[in-house]
């Protein structure tokens, strides 16, 4: 494919998953069970150590009724 | 069908220690340190071959289900490794896992390849046969064969050998060799999914 072999910077996504739930006096637990996802998922998106797919972003966009960017932003190019 | 593979599944795994414990009792058996002669004796050493050939036949069973049956694939693996896909991260460790569990499999499966067509001897020779003055020889050595049973005329010794040292391929059986291997892919998978998980 073209393109494949270049190595693009990475980018780091960076969430407010967090501030929102705490806005909502939610928690980790009562968040997972709204989106359909584990606790241990949460836990992981919130501490950076994964990013959700783009299904699981939208349902989450979608709980807080807010858009995607509001939530998922890219912080810096490492 | 889901129902019934569920309680074979069942039985296949509570199956395990009970095979282990009668396979120590058939050792022993034909080992001779159970008497032959007592009545009880031989009935639990029959008991022992039907039980093995009962989960034998179990084995095939559902390693011929595991093979075909996507759903059914899920379900095993959910009870061999204790652990179950809930959601989208999850799956995706199981990918890590699974990768984890083929490359390090690949390697000893490449590893053990490599140790059975390896072959060393280590000999000597008497004074009057030796060659350019030297009795001592090491001879390194490739086999492939593509039968286990592949004997060839080979020509016998003339000379008389002392043989110090000798290595021709893995001196553990291929029936060890798979155990081994289904072992390894249970505890790497299980292992890998562990770490990832944390």
């Amino acid at each position: 494919m073209p393109g494949m072999s270049k190595s693009l910077p990475q980018l780091k996504i960076v969430n407010r998953l967090h501030v929102l739930r705490a806005e909502q006096r939610m928690t980790q637990e009562q968040l997972a069970k709204e989106v359909g996802v584990t606790r241990a998922t949460i836990v992981a998106i919130e501490g950076g150590g994964y990013n959700p797919s783009l299904e699981l972003a939208f349902r989450i966009a979608r709980y807080f009724k807010t858009d995607i960017n509001t939530i998922f932003s890219i912080e810096e190019e490492i | 069908m889901k129902r019934v593979d569920t309680i074979l599944l069942k039985v296949f795994l509570y199956g395990i220690p009970v095979v282990a414990v009668l396979a120590v009792f058939a050792y022993l058996y034909s080992t001779g340190v159970v008497n032959h002669d007592t009545g009880y004796a031989k009935f639990a050493n029959s008991f022992t071959g039907l039980v093995f050939a009962v989960w034998m036949t179990l084995a095939i069973y559902l390693s011929i289900r595991l093979m075909v049956s996507g759903p059914f694939r899920e379900q095993v693996i959910a009870k061999i490794t204790f652990l179950r896909e809930r959601d989208e991260r999850e799956a995706i460790l199981t990918g890590k896992a699974t990768k984890a569990t083929f490359l390090t499999s690949l390697a000893i499966l490449i590893f053990l390849f490599c140790l059975s067509c390896f072959q060393v001897s280590i000999y000597r020779v008497p004074p009057d046969k030796a060659v350019d003055g030297k009795t001592g020889f090491v001879t390194l050595g490739l086999s492939f064969s593509l039968l286990a049973d592949d004997k060839q005329d080979r020509p016998a010794d003339t000379i008389p050998k002392e043989h110090i040292f000798s290595y021709r391929g893995l001196p553990i059986s291929s029936e060890m060799i798979i155990l081994i291997l289904i072992l390894w892919h249970i505890l790497s998978y299980n292992y890998s999914m562990r770490r990832l998980i944390k």
